[in-house]
C-alpha cells in the first residue's frame, strides 16, 4: 500500500462518513442518563430494601446487571464506537472503509442493548461478572464486535498518512484482546435457548472470569479511554501532546502488562499463591505507565493552564485523568495481599470502581462527547453555563459517591476483623449491615447528582442539535425554479 | 524449595509455555523502554506530538 505524509494530504478535501457518529454520540448520552439512573436506584434499594416492591424483576440482583451492562457496554460501547469511528477517520484522512458495516454496529449494538433490557430483569444471567448474557446474545456482541474491528482495522489500512497515531494503537488493542477475552470467557454448553453452563469449572472458571473481568477493565475501560484522551485533551487544548516517546511507551506497557493482572480478584481463595502475587507484583509495576500516562495528559496543558478557567469542556478531560492517576494507584495497592485482607469483599472496592468508572471514563467520555457534538454539527454548544454546571455535579457528584464508599468498606474490613478477648467475632454480620445505612444513603446522594448532571448534558445536547439544525434550515439557500 | 523455586523435572507443557511468555514479555518490555528513551529515537516519535492538531488542516467534516 502506497502511503503518503498527512503533510502531503492536507489539501485534500474528504468527505467522512460522520453521521453513524452522529448517532453514537446521542445514544451515548442516552446510556448515560439510563445507566447511571439505574445505578441510583439499586443504590436506593441497597440503603432502603423496601424499593424493592417484593417484585423479582426489579430487586437487586436482576438490576445490578442491568446498570452494569447499561453503563459499561451501551453507553461506554456507543462512546467507544463514536470516537472510534470519528478518531480513525480523522487521523487517517479516509473515509470509513464500509459505512454500511458501522451502520450495522449501529443497529447490531443497540439490539443487543434491547436483548440485555428484557433477559436480565427476567433473570436470565450466566452468573459471570460483566459477562451476564446468555450465549445467544453473546454470538450476537462477537458478531458485532469483530464488525466494528474489521471496519476500523481496515480503515486504517486504507489510510492517507504515513503514521498511525497512537490512539488508533490503543483502539486496536482493545479490539483484539476483547475479542478474545469475550469468546473465551463464553464459551459455554446451551442446554436451551435461555440456559447455559460456563465449559470451565471450579477455580479454573474462577481464574477465566476474572482474567475476563480485570481485563474489560483494562482494555475495555481503560486502553479504548485512553485513545479517546490522546486524541482529545490535546483537540481540545489545542496543543500538541506533552511527549509521544511516553505515549509511545505507555501503550506498550499496558499492552503487554495488563493481562497478568487478573489473578489479583482471587487473592486469598483456592487460587495457588504465586498467581496473586504475580497478579499484585504486575499491578504495582503498572503504575509507572498508568502515570507516565496521566502526566502525558496533563502536562499537555503545560503554559496553557489558563484555559480551565474558560473551557469547561478541556475541564471534564482534565480532572478525568486526575481520576485516572488516582484509580491507577488505588488499584494496585488493593491488590497486595496485605492491603486486600483488609478490602476484599467490602464497599472500598465499589469505590474504587466508581472512582475509575464515574471520574475517568464517564468524565473523559463526556469531555469527547461535548467536544464531538460542536464538531459534528458545526456549531457551539447550546449553553456553556450548563456544560459548567454539568461539570461541577459530575465532580461532586463522584467525590460523594467515591468518599462514601471508601468510608463504608474500611469500616465494613474493620469491623469484620476485629475480634474480643476471647477470639470471638466483636460484631455480627448484620451489626456491619446495619452500619453501613448512613454511608449507603450517602451514597445514593452522590449519585443522584450525578445522574442530575447527565439530564443536564441530555438537554444541552439535544438544544444544541435543534440549534445547529435550525440555522442550516435558516442559512439554507431556496434553490430557484 | 523456596518460593522463587523451579521444580523443572515436574513442569508440564502449559508450565513452559507461561515460562516462554514470561520471559519473551520482559524481554520485549525492556525492548520497548529502550527504543522509546533512545535519545536518537526522539526526533523520529516528537515529530508526531501534534498529529491529532493537524487533521483540522485537511479534514471536511460533513457538510462544512
Amino acid at each position: 500500500m502506497g502511503v503518503v505524509t498527512v503533510e502531503a494530504v492536507q489539501s485534500i478535501p474528504v468527505k467522512y462518513d460522520m453521521e453513524v457518529v452522529k448517532w453514537f454520540s446521542v445514544m451515548a448520552v442516552i446510556y448515560l442518563v439510563v445507566g447511571t439512573l439505574l445505578g441510583v436506584y439499586i443504590a436506593s434499594e441497597l440503603a432502603w430494601p423496601f424499593l424493592n416492591f417484593d417484585i423479582p424483576y426489579i430487586t437487586f440482583g436482576r438490576l445490578r446487571p442491568l446498570h452494569t451492562n447499561s453503563v459499561i457496554f451501551a453507553f461506554g460501547g456507543s462512546t467507544l464506537m463514536a470516537t472510534g469511528y470519528y478518531i480513525v477517520q480523522r487521523t487517517g484522512a479516509a473515509k470509513l472503509w464500509s459505512n454500511s458495516l458501522a451502520w450495522f454496529t449501529f443497529w447490531g449494538w443497540n439490539l443487543i442493548i434491547v436483548l440485555a433490557v428484557i433477559t436480565l430483569p427476567l433473570g436470565m444471567t450466566q452468573g459471570k461478572e460483566y459477562a451476564e448474557l446468555e450465549w445467544p446474545i453473546d454470538i450476537l456482541i462477537a458478531v458485532v464486535w469483530l464488525a466494528f474491528g474489521l471496519n476500523y482495522i481496515m480503515t486504517v489500512a486504507i489510510r492517507k498518512s504515513s503514521h498511525i497515531y497512537v490512539s488508533n494503537w490503543f483502539f486496536m488493542s482493545m479490539i483484539i484482546m476483547i475479542t478474545y477475552l469475550h469468546v473465551v470467557n463464553s464459551l459455554a454448553i446451551p442446554v436451551s435457548l435461555t440456559k447455559s453452563y460456563s465449559i470451565f469449572s471450579g477455580v479454573q472458571d474462577a481464574m477465566i472470569q476474572w482474567w475476563w473481568g480485570h481485563n474489560a477493565v483494562g482494555f475495555y475501560l481503560t486502553a479504548g479511554f485512553l485513545g479517546i484522551m490522546y486524541y482529545f485533551v490535546p483537540k481540545q487544548a489545542n496543543r500538541p501532546i506533552y511527549s509521544y516517546r511516553l505515549s509511545v511507551l505507555h501503550f506498550w506497557t499496558l499492552t503487554f502488562g495488563y493481562v497478568w493482572l487478573g489473578a489479583h480478584h482471587l487473592q486469598y481463595t483456592a487460587l495457588p499463591d504465586w498467581a496473586g502475587s504475580l497478579g499484585a507484583a504486575i499491578s504495582l509495576a503498572m503504575i509507572i505507565p498508568s502515570w507516565g500516562g496521566a502526566m502525558n495528559g496533563m502536562m499537555t496543558l503545560s503554559g496553557a493552564w489558563d484555559k480551565l478557567r474558560t473551557d469547561y469542556i478541556l475541564r471534564f478531560l482534565v480532572v478525568s485523568l486526575a481520576f485516572y492517576a488516582m484509580s491507577t494507584f488505588e488499584g494496585p495497592v488493593m491488590s497486595i495481599k496485605t492491603v486486600n485482607a483488609l478490602s476484599h469483599y467490602t464497599d472500598w472496592t465499589i469505590g474504587h470502581v466508581h472512582s475509575g468508572a464515574l471520574g475517568w471514563v464517564a468524565m473523559v467520555s463526556v469531555g469527547a462527547i461535548y467536544h464531538m457534538v460542536k464538531k459534528l454539527w458545526h456549531t457551539e454548544m447550546y449553553s456553556d453555563s450548563l456544560v459548567n454546571l454539568h461539570f461541577w455535579m459530575a465532580t461532586i457528584g463522584a467525590v460523594i459517591y467515591v468518599v462514601a464508599m471508601w468510608v463504608s468498606g474500611i469500616m465494613q474490613g474493620l469491623m469484620w476483623r476485629d475480634y474480643d478477648e476471647y477470639g470471638a467475632l466483636s460484631y455480627t454480620f448484620v451489626e456491619s449491615v446495619s452500619a453501613m445505612h448512613p454511608y449507603y444513603a450517602m451514597r445514593v446522594v452522590g449519585g443522584v447528582i450525578f445522574n442530575l448532571g447527565t439530564w443536564v448534558m441530555l438537554f444541552n445536547v439535544v438544544m444544541t442539535v435543534r440549534q445547529a439544525n435550525v440555522a442550516r434550515s435558516t442559512n439554507a439557500v431556496p434553490a430557484k425554479a | 524449595m523456596g518460593y522463587l523455586g523451579m521444580d523443572v523435572e515436574s513442569m508440564t507443557a502449559n508450565d513452559w509455555l507461561g515460562v516462554f511468555f514470561a520471559v519473551f514479555v520482559f524481554t520485549a518490555m525492556i525492548y520497548v523502554y529502550f527504543m522509546a528513551l533512545r535519545p536518537a529515537n526522539k526526533y523520529k516519535f516528537e515529530s508526531r506530538r501534534s498529529m491529532a492538531l493537524d487533521d483540522e488542516e485537511h479534514i471536511h467534516v460533513g457538510e462544512k
